[in-house]
């Protein structure tokens, strides 16, 4: 029985306040440490969620949409900004890896997880000043040579870390592909430009019009930095290889679209337009040529059917909506005219590999189709131009040639971006670069300090599978949608056609994360221990601590935590890091053997003692 | 007689545990006035509905156990969990010595000996306790009304002296009083005493209620509003027992959900002051009841006709609580479209290697 709050006569007190120790709510009943009996423990081990795996470059993405759940709006953008320098950009042009990879989509439907970080690269973007600091200087001085993607990404990251940065950039303007590549409909100028404002604050200097191999050399890189990286990207258009491809009205997707975005275009469209390719350039260049005034836009590419095309189905969808013609499986052989684009010669055609990056098969049995146009833009990818590179540091690819940590040789040049991952499998794609940039700009810095670099691709720990949860809790919620122009308004305007969350839609849209693997507070295993041995110092996530001289495994924790957060590990056992319980065998002789000594006493003491 | 002043506790309702789409639970109090370090088995169901119910109610409370689980594995050597006074009463005096408890603190505060709140007066009493040996002394004291909280939790049988039957225990409930044979194949052949809608037939006057351990925020929650009630309440809550159901330990509150969702233990509401039922709860899905039973041992003996006939008394259940029936419940209430334990086990085992 227990004595707290009950008035003893003092008759009884002393054998029975001996025998019988009060429990108490920080140290439990400890005459019975229940913990021998499990065979089975629960620990708590948060594991990766597939969204941050998906993702390019790693973003907590977890993390921040269960700081926008609890309405910790800047603390969330603070942990975005440790992966990605501009939320606000991919937030808005990013194809969304973490969506797609999202355990949420096998239940109802993804996390519109792009949403929610435009909303905060919004908030970052109306902050008056960055929550971001340069490091504390360290001397050196580096060179990056382009603004695009992962230019900005390594700038950024090296400038945190304390590097005197550079940036060369050979356009008027800095942005590199984010500004000559995604049209204005989709990523309007002065959000890049606030973007690149965050730079210069950073303190990183930005030399327009300063192109490598013309204005500056490679020894004179060597001479200068102490370091450089590479981050030139892809700026050479890729030909079909078509007869007559130089004639008057033949455009290529990436200058096209660079010129628009650069204000210094001179293209002014016929009323029909085609457009060869079937990837997300090729998209913006259909949807680009209705703003620049085509009335019919027809988009023709090898592949099968929509499903093979290397592109975002929702820009695919978007694009159908604003009515361009889609043609399959047709290459383009001829440009016909006289000294313009008059006609297209076309024949059947397909991808002899298995994958749509093989060589074409065209089959020229057949008689050709003819098609009327007044321009083309031809939109097949892009190569690297790279003429000022050593010899030695050239690949049969046409790019430059890297170890495995991204870097030149043993020289402290680095390349990033897609001029590294082209044809190394990953997807061409801004945030693979964002994420390329960051992970080289981490090895430069390594490398100058003398320490073993890391390969660029990260190793994976366990991804949370969506079988490993407890579905009971989450019920079906659907997912909150961005609001959107109607097709026929933003055909012809340069406004941007998605907009944004409102507070209450990314805090409902965040809510619905399961937070895969991770604990976060639901204060679910705590509530269900029948024991109860888990005890948390307060509410918060990871802070939870199993009581292992009273946990008798019997696992209800486990099986009721939402996001499969804890798991069971055999008592006998142990992975390293789990610590073998220290009392539960252990206790009983001290209290016990106290009690015994205490009874022993008891004759041998005066009878008003007791 | 002069009327005098008694402070009352008042526990303030938890908020719903999902925000949106978000599963998040409230913030719970806490004082912990049940702690580890007791010999229950592993995964107990009753110790959950223990410790939820000792943590709405807080530090100022006393606990009386009548004997069954609660106290045999509890309070052995003298040593017991609890944090706040505790005493143990016999079986068949839960009731008596809780109305003695309540109108002795009533007493102590009139005679000006007491001061401070009135405490929270809880007795847990098992349902053997509840519904066979102390029912007579539980009804007095509701039908008095003194002022405290009596709950039965139900685990469906005697467990702590090895698993004997109750008039708690469900139609085909295997128990050592009531094992399956070849004369008695469904095993227990009487349906479980209806002891919640018995005692808000009987004393209109309590707040009484029914709850589970697989929906925790509402049962915090119906202990809270038995606190405030003004008078005796009366609440009997599903505790799924491992030893006695045999199933596997972590399963102890999906049984408690799963129980609500496939009708065999309604979960509703008495309101005294307007002296109607609340069936308003609802728990996200229904199941048909095989779904349950094929989870414990206890029904592993269950032929086709048991289980259409548990499904058509679930059925029923619904009925009562005026949920439409969908057409796949009254389907299996059928004998033709069920399998008999043995068999629908084997035909999964075969769907497995398929």
């Amino acid at each position: 029985m227990s004595t707290k709050g009950t008035r003893i006569p003092d008759w009884l007190k002393v054998p029975f306040a001996g025998i019988t120790p009060g429990p108490s709510q920080d140290k439990g009943q400890n005459l019975f440490p229940t913990g021998n009996w499990r065979s089975i423990r629960p620990v708590y081990r948060d594991k990766l969620p597939p969204c941050n795996n998906a993702c390019g470059t790693n973003e907590k993405i977890q993390g921040y949409l269960d700081l926008v759940k609890r309405g910790k709006y800047l603390d969330a953008y603070a942990l975005i900004k440790e992966d990605m320098p501009f939320p606000s950009v991919t937030g808005r042009v990013c194809y969304h890896p973490c969506e797609q990879a999202c355990n949420r989509g096998k239940y109802d439907e993804a996390i519109s997880i792009r949403a929610v970080e435009r909303f905060l690269g919004d908030l970052g973007q109306s902050l008056k000043h960055d929550v971001v600091e340069a490091g504390p200087s360290n001397g050196k001085k580096v060179a990056v040579v382009g603004s695009g993607p992962a230019g900005h990404s390594a700038a950024y990251q090296l400038a945190r870390i304390g590097y005197k940065v550079t940036i060369l950039e050979k356009s008027s303007k800095a942005g590199g592909l984010n500004r000559g590549g995604i049209p204005d409909w989709v990523l309007p100028q002065h959000i890049l430009d606030r973007e690149i404002e965050r730079l210069i604050e950073l303190g990183i200097a930005i030399k327009t019009n300063c192109e490598v191999g013309k204005d500056v050399s490679w020894d004179d890189l060597k001479r200068d930095y102490d370091a450089c990286v590479l981050a030139i990207g892809l700026t050479e258009p890729n030909g079909v290889r078509a007869e007559g491809e130089d004639k008057e009205g033949v455009l290529y997707g990436l200058p096209f679209l660079r010129d628009i975005g650069m204000g210094t275009s001179k293209v002014k469209l016929g009323p029909r337009v085609a457009v060869i390719g079937g990837g997300n350039t090729a998209i913006d260049c259909a949807r680009e040529a209705l703003r620049q005034g085509a009335i019919e836009v027809t988009m023709i590419t090898v592949e099968a059917n929509t499903d093979e095309m290397p592109c975002s189905p929702e820009d695919l969808h978007d694009m159908l909506e604003e009515g361009v013609d889609l043609w399959h499986g047709r290459a383009l052989t001829a440009v016909l005219g006289a000294g313009k684009v008059e006609t297209l010669q076309l024949h059947p055609a397909r991808f002899s590999g298995a994958i749509n990056a093989s060589p074409i098969t065209i089959n020229r049995n057949v008689p050709a189709e003819r098609f009327a146009v007044d321009n083309v833009i031809i939109a097949v990818g892009q190569r690297a131009s790279i003429d000022w590179l050593p010899q030695e540091f050239k690949n049969e690819r046409g790019t430059i040639k890297i170890d495995r940590f991204g870097r030149l040789g043993d020289t402290n040049f680095f390349a990033a971006g897609d001029i590294a991952q082209f044809g190394s499998g990953q997807p061409l794609m801004v945030v693979n670069a964002v994420g390329d940039g960051k992970r080289v700009a981490f090895n430069l810095d390594k490398a100058l300090r003398g320490e073993p670099l890391q390969p660029r691709t990260v190793a994976v720990d366990v991804i949370m599978d969506l079988n490993r949860m407890n579905m009971t809790y989450f019920p079906h919620f659907p997912r909150a949608h961005q609001s959107m122009l109607s097709p026929v308004t933003r055909r012809k305007t340069q406004v941007e056609v998605i907009q944004g969350f409102s507070e209450k839609q990314a805090s409902e849209e965040a809510g619905r994360c399961f937070s895969c693997g991770t604990c976060n507070a639901c204060d679910n295993c705590y509530l269900v221990c029948p024991e109860p041995c888990i005890a948390r110092p307060e509410r918060s996530n990871g802070l939870y601590k199993i009581l292992v001289d009273y946990c008798k495994g019997c696992r209800v924790c486990i099986e009721e935590c939402p996001t499969g957060c804890l798991e069971g590990v055999p008592e006998l056992d142990f992975d390293t890091g789990v610590v073998r319980m220290d009392t539960a065998f252990a206790i009983s002789p001290g209290l016990h053997g106290r009690q015994a000594e205490e009874l022993l006493n008891l004759a041998s003491r005066p009878a008003k003692d007791i | 007689m002069a009327t005098f002043e008694v402070e009352r506790q008042i526990l303030p309702i938890l908020g719903s545990p999902n925000q949106g789409a978000r599963f998040y639970n409230p913030e719970l109090p806490s004082s912990e006035p049940f702690v580890p370090g007791h010999r229950t088995c592993a995964g107990c169901g009753p110790s959950i509905q223990y410790r939820m119910t000792s943590k709405a109610a807080g530090d100022n409370t006393i606990l009386i156990g009548p004997t069954g689980c609660m106290y045999v594995a509890n309070s052995s050597y003298l040593c017991t969990p609890y944090n706040v006074p505790w005493a143990h009463t016999q079986i068949g005096s839960a009731g008596s010595f809780t109305a003695g408890v309540a109108a002795a603190y009533e007493a102590m505060i009139r005679k000006g000996k007491w001061k401070g709140p009135f405490p929270n007066i809880i007795c847990e009493a098992g349902d053997g306790s509840a519904s066979d040996i102390g029912l007579a002394s539980i009804s007095g004291a509701l039908y008095r009304n003194h002022d405290c909280l009596i709950i039965c939790y139900d685990n469906e049988q005697y467990a702590n002296t090895g698993i004997q039957a109750s008039s708690r225990t469900p139609y085909g409930g295997m128990t050592t009083f009531s094992p399956p044979g070849p004369e008695v194949p469904e095993g227990k052949k009487l349906f479980p005493k209806d002891l919640a809608r018995m005692m808000a037939a009987g004393h209109p006057h309590c707040y009484v209620a029914t709850a589970s351990v697989g929906y925790p925020i509402d049962l915090m929650n119906k202990v809270r509003k038995g606190l405030n009630h003004r008078g005796a309440a009366y609440l009997m809550i599903y505790t799924p027992c491992q030893k006695g159901f045999v199933y596997e330990t972590p399963r102890s509150i999906d049984l408690g959900r799963m129980v609500v969702e496939c009708g065999l233990y309604p979960i509703w509401e008495w309101n005294p002051e307007r002296r109607v039922y609340d069936y308003s709860f609802r728990p996200q899905n229904m199941r048909p009841v095989s779904e349950y039973l094929k989870l414990q041992g206890r029904f592993g003996h269950l032929h086709a006709e048991h289980i259409a006939t548990l499904q058509q008394f679930a059925n029923d259940q619904w009925k009562m609580m005026g949920v439409e029936l969908p057409d796949a419940l009254i389907w299996a209430a059928d004998p033709q479209n069920q399998m008999h334990m043995a068999a629908a086990a084997e035909a999964e085992e075969v769907a497995d290697t398929i």
